[in-house]
């Protein structure tokens, strides 16, 4: 190697190895060496899987491979391979084997002595303040689509949810339920006791709604208007949408919380409007909220404190009156 | 110009033997099965290449690609919908990004697995064929077909379409393998194509 050539090399602030075309090592420059845990006295035209035994059985010695006999060259990126080189930032680091985040450019040359070219970059910062964005970002997502008073889904998730849950299902060819749940009379309620109380009631409907849904559909609940609730049930079907309505039903007369704005009934209740999409369905996305309003509608027309569930086949609501 | 069947059903045969290989390497990265297959070769000028012809699907992707030379020089590109992309690096790092999510990490891990099957069908091309490469390194980015009509320096461009199915965490993953190349490199490549249809004496 020319004097100049080799000073640049040496003076890089990346790790740099040369491999002959036996994959044997020709040289190495000083950053690669300072890192490295222990430096071998005698590494040049030695094998590099006898200085890194390791790197055997890796992509790395894959690409190296494939560089020797191909002339191709590959990265090799911190996330879908573990530091395989036995590089370390610190002295300290060495003890406690912290390896450092490597990204690995294997790069095929053609030259009369060189085959192969290494270069290694530490990215151990970068892929700490990458793991800090992403816990502050999914925080500020998850906050994005909360609903600041009762602590369920927002509208903004729900209409995600509600996208991406359609095309799942149109994928996997199953069922897509939804409810929409209204509190009954809850105008009167928030003249009579004040909006604070109404904010409360409101929370306490979302705990309700909550302990009456299965662990893995909680998340599905949303706040969907003032004082409208709504779940999306990917696959499940209409009959089994509407048993799910009327035990959340249930669940809220059940929990008694007090109403005392109307004479009629004494505890807070709800009506629920059902709907369900069918795969097959050429139906629209936004079928199956219109559906499901129309069903809730009824409901109230019905009597309220009831559930409606809608029948796309047949265009058509039917309903099981109140229980007690 | 037009393939032959034969030059066709040969390079159609070539890619499957590149992405078989490709799926085992990618089998050592995820530690799980992953399939993929590369069933019919479309040729098509760089110009008509419009998302109707790619999928409906493709109408904005993720694509890696490299450039590589020797007997004749192409431009190899892997494209995802970026959903698909999405699904990929999900599957490989264990997470559950969104897109707006997928920052310079998730796009290097992307290009590695675009590397991998990329380097695997020019190395089955290099080995069948009997010619020698050189293979650069690895882009991403983000585009549409135009991007590919722009990546063309050459007016006069062809493309090589593969339809790439792969099969990872139990999800198939539609994708597309572009071969990009000028006429003149299209010409050596069927060449080469023809000696090996000969040498297998099939001409």
């Amino acid at each position: 190697m020319q004097a100049v050539e080799s000073f640049l090399l040496e003076s890089m602030q990346v790790g740099v190895l040369l491999l002959d075309a036996e994959r044997r090592l020709k040289f190495w420059n000083r950053w690669f060496r300072s890192h490295l845990a222990n430096v071998p006295e005698f590494a040049y035209g030695e094998y590099v899987e006898d200085i890194f035994p390791e790197i055997c059985n890796s992509r790395l010695y894959a690409a190296i491979d494939q560089a020797e006999k191909f002339n191709l060259s590959s990265m090799l990126t911190p996330g879908l391979n573990k530091p395989v080189l036995p590089l370390f930032q610190k002295p300290a680091d060495r003890k406690i084997n912290r390896r450092m985040q490597q990204l690995i450019h294997v790069i095929a040359l053609r030259h009369e002595h060189y085959k192969c070219m290494l270069q290694i970059q530490d990215v151990t910062a970068t892929i700490k303040r990458e793991q800090r964005l992403k816990v502050q970002s999914s925080q500020l997502l998850d906050a994005a689509n909360r609903d600041a008073l009762t602590g369920v889904g927002n509208r903004r998730r729900f209409d995600s949810a509600l996208q991406e849950l359609v095309y799942q299902s149109r994928q996997k060819n199953t069922p897509l339920s939804l409810l929409i749940i209204d509190v009954d009379h809850f105008k009167s309620y928030n003249d009579f006791y004040g909006h604070p109380k109404g904010d409360e009631c409101l929370k306490q409907i979302a705990q309700a709604l909550q302990l009456g849904l299965r662990q893995d559909s909680i998340d599905s609940l949303c706040r969907y208007g003032g004082e409208e609730f709504a779940i999306l049930l990917p696959d499940v079907d209409r009959e089994t949408a509407f048993n799910v309505a009327e035990r959340l039903r249930i669940q809220i007369e059940g929990s008694r919380l007090e109403n005392r704005a109307l004479a009629k009934s004494p505890y807070i209740t709800v009506s629920i409007g059902v709907s369900t999409l069918h795969p097959d369905s050429p139906q629209p996305v936004q079928a199956l909220v219109t559906t499901a309003d129309l069903a809730l509608y009824q409901a109230k027309e019905a009597g309220r404190n009831c559930c409606m569930s809608y029948d796309m086949q047949s265009a058509k609501t039917s309903y099981v009156p109140e229980h007690g | 110009m037009i393939l032959s069947d034969l030059q066709k059903d040969a390079l159609g045969e070539l890619f499957n033997i590149g992405v078989g290989r490709a799926a085992s390497s990618l089998s050592q990265i995820v530690r799980d099965e992953v399939s993929l297959s590369a069933p019919q070769v479309t040729l098509a000028k760089t110009e008509d290449l419009t998302s109707t012809l790619l999928g409906a699907e493709f109408s904005e992707f993720s694509m890696v690609s490299l450039d590589f030379s020797g007997p004749f020089d192409a431009k190899a590109m892997l494209l995802f919908p970026e959903r698909n992309a999405l699904t990929i690096i999900n599957s490989m790092l264990d997470a559950e990004l969104t897109p707006e999510e997928m920052s310079e990490f998730e796009q290097e891990a992307m290009c590695e697995v675009g590397n991998v099957i990329l380097n695997a069908c020019i190395s089955a091309l290099a080995d069948m064929l009997d010619i020698e490469f050189l293979g650069g390194l690895p882009e991403h980015h983000f585009g549409d077909h135009q991007t590919i009509a722009a990546m063309s320096a050459d007016q006069e461009s062809v493309v090589l379409l593969l339809q790439i199915d792969l099969l990872i965490s139990q999800k198939l993953i539609e994708g597309r393998f572009v071969f990009l190349l000028s006429i003149d490199s299209l010409q050596t490549l069927l060449e080469c194509v023809d000696g090996f249809l000969a040498s297998q004496g099939m001409v």
